[in-house]
């Protein structure tokens, strides 16, 4: 069970420890049903922390996404952790970062929250559209209860969760430095229906659905931004020499741009499917992404995100690979 | 010229004459995504939305556009094609105004031929709204739900017919040409249009007074406020391709083989390569000075230029941004700010 009152007390110690610089929660946002990141600096800040179906944003974006200025000659730079709320899916894109050594152990707080599942906020404000003042929702078994302007309504979970949620197997935080409450049941069995489908499409019907898929993208790289495991310091996106992929928002180059994410993002993604949520132009990106999932997951054995000791798995030869052509 | 009535039944009627004539633009959806495309005179025109999802600036300021071509290692160059003539159907009266904002711009110091080229060829039918969204705050910048600026004819809903209203010369002519299949529009017609003109402003729950904010943003230069804003940023140009203001552009060579074109496309303040210097120096380091910058740009830089807030109200950067990132929120905060 959500106890927000312990969440915020856990969330005022950590934030008022001397070794702790700030604290990245959740809080209810300007309007409907957004929230936006919060960003705790002291403990007075604590009573604006919720948690909900409605906190989808992955937190661990910002544990990378932090920018770092030069440090001023004779100052040294500022080695506090970050502390950090994540759901199942946000703590294995901490862990991956972890493996992948792109954040330190000791320079992290994980506080874990046991996640019933996010809502896909298209299919709520397409249920309930045009709601202005904030609104607040909670989970309750196998129902979600807005409590909207006029009153409070019951919509069962299957019609307003967010896909990525129906087949995740880690709700619980797999890494914590602290969990908030009990863990909570999965409610997915982390099948690939979904890919399977698009993989018994022949070629030209696959390329016709993306072709139009990849012919609206605007290049606005959210779904780069936005995502915790894209945090290369020098984007093969930017680089103008040489220039891999033309700034051209065209059918060619949008592929070419949209096939290297994901490629980049093999064996790495960690499923939380912020790059779908975000997309202003609502290109289904998690298909892609859950394909190389399902290859690398049946083809090496491996999952991203859920040992921070392991190695990636592009680095790690086992001597019973599938492949005998290696040695 | 007076106001008119067009009959819904001859709105197909009225939509192949338009396409026959010109270049017909009206939106469409391409994928998921409503924006306004180039259509012929078959097209069935669907008008019921609230807003499209790509502002119809793109019709004037394509995302991508060719300067000129060339050939590697020849010295000519080569201009491309004249532009048609084009009517954009359908548009928000936001969207309208935001292209007469912009032409503020784009004819400023040096004019600007592929825009302005583009804009003096193109007729804007706009269309009143019925339905704001709920990020909507139009009326709070200076415009409305059937504001005119920017519109050549505005069209208004009146459930059985729409009320043809011409606002230009161009607008006038363009109606002049499809003549026949208008009707007079009786006073009652222009009563209820200005009613529902009414109904629509009344609608827009979100506003905010913005007198004041352009003159104080020069003093929160170092506020801390920047910081806050712009904690969540993931740095990502949503708000700004989506703006219908928001006109920044790179220039590229791109080359294929001895094929060669120098283009132009959107480009955006909230990218760090936007301000980064060939010495490494980046003058704009951070998401805050970024924040900093959208928000100047549009409220204070812009005002003290050409007299007029570069923001149309349209609501579009707050309802896409992915972490809700809201300019009505900073606005406020400028306003609150010490």
């Amino acid at each position: 069970m959500v106890d927000l009152e312990k969440m915020r007390t856990i969330a005022k110690e950590t934030v008022s420890r001397d070794d702790v610089r700030y604290l990245i929660g959740w809080r209810q946002g300007t309007y409907g049903f957004r929230v936006s990141p919060h960003f705790m600096k002291g403990p007075e800040e604590a009573e604006k922390l919720i948690f909900s179906p409605l906190c989808s944003n992955n937190l661990a974006t910002y544990l990378t996404l932090t920018e770092k200025l030069p440090v001023p000659r004779g100052e040294q730079p500022d080695s506090r952790k970050i502390a950090v709320m994540v759901k199942g899916c946000d703590s294995r894109a901490v862990v991956q970062q972890l493996i992948e050594k792109g954040i330190e152990r000791e320079r992290v707080f994980v506080i874990g929250c046991p996640c019933e599942g996010v809502l896909d906020l298209k299919k709520v404000e397409e249920k309930f559209p045009g709601i202005l003042s904030p609104v607040e929702v909670e989970w309750s078994g196998d129902k979600i209860i807005f409590t909207l302007p006029d009153g409070v309504k019951e919509v069962p979970k299957g019609e307003v969760l967010a896909k990525k949620c129906l087949s995740c197997r880690y709700p619980n935080p797999v890494m914590s430095d602290i969990t908030l409450w009990d863990e909570v049941k999965s409610l997915g069995d982390g099948n690939y229906e979904d890919v399977k489908e698009m993989e018994e499409k022949n070629p030209q019907e696959k390329w016709s659905f993306w072709k139009d898929k990849f012919s609206s993208c605007i290049r606005c790289y959210s779904c780069r931004n936005v995502c915790p495991m894209c945090y290369c310091e020098d984007c093969v996106l930017d680089r103008l020499n040489p220039q891999w992929i033309n700034r051209s928002a065209n059918i060619s180059e949008n592929s070419a741009f949209q096939l290297a994410r994901a490629f980049h993002l093999a064996g790495r993604c960690i499923e939380c499917g912020e790059c779908e949520r975000v997309c202003p132009v609502d290109i289904p990106l998690m298909a892609l992404n859950r394909k190389l999932a399902k290859e690398v997951r049946e083809q090496y054995e491996f999952e991203p995100g859920l040992d921070p000791e392991s190695k990636p798995f592009q680095s790690s030869y086992r001597p019973n690979d599938k492949e005998d052509f290696i040695l | 010229m007076d106001s008119m009535k067009l009959s819904k039944d001859k709105l197909n009627s009225f939509v192949a004459i338009l396409a026959e004539q010109k270049q017909l633009y009206m939106p469409q959806a391409e994928g998921e995504t409503l924006k306004y495309s180039p259509v012929n005179a078959k097209v069935q025109p669907d008008l019921v939305f609230s807003n499209t999802a790509v502002p119809a600036k793109s019709v004037v300021f394509p995302q991508v556009e060719t300067l000129f071509r060339y050939e590697v290692e020849k010295t000519d160059i080569k201009m491309p094609a004249g532009e048609e003539e084009r009517v954009l159907l359908g548009v928000r009266p936001c969207d309208a105004r935001a292209m007469s904002i912009v032409d503020n711009l784009f004819s400023w110091d040096v004019d600007d031929p592929y825009y302005l080229g583009k804009r003096e060829k193109t007729i804007v039918v706009g269309l009143a709204c019925q339905k704001p969204g709920v990020n909507c705050f139009c009326s709070s910048v200076g415009g409305g739900p059937a504001s005119t600026e920017g519109l050549d004819v505005l069209l208004t809903d009146l459930g059985e017919s729409f009320l043809v209203k011409p606002l230009t010369e161009k607008g006038e002519k363009l109606c002049q040409a499809a003549g026949e299949i208008f009707e007079e529009a009786s006073s009652d017609d222009l009563n209820s249009a200005e009613k529902l003109h009414q109904e629509a402003a009344a609608l827009i729950s979100r506003s905010i007074e913005t007198g004041g904010i352009p003159e104080k943003l020069p003093g929160l230069w170092e506020s801390g406020i920047w910081k806050e804003v712009s904690n969540a940023c993931l740095g990502c140009g949503i708000c700004t391709f989506l703006c219908p203001t928001c006109h920044c552009f790179d220039i590229q060579d791109e080359i294929e083989g001895f094929e060669g074109r120098r283009c132009r496309m959107w480009d955006s303040c909230m990218f760090g390569e936007y301000t980064l210097h060939t010495s490494g120096h980046n003058p704009r380091p951070t998401r805050r000075e970024r924040t900093r910058n959208r928000i100047n740009h549009k409220y204070n830089y812009f005002v003290q230029k050409f007299d007029v807030i570069a923001c149309v109200g349209c609501g579009r950067c707050i309802s896409s941004c992915p972490v809700n990132i809201d300019i009505i929120e900073i606005l406020q905060q400028v306003k609150e700010a010490q």
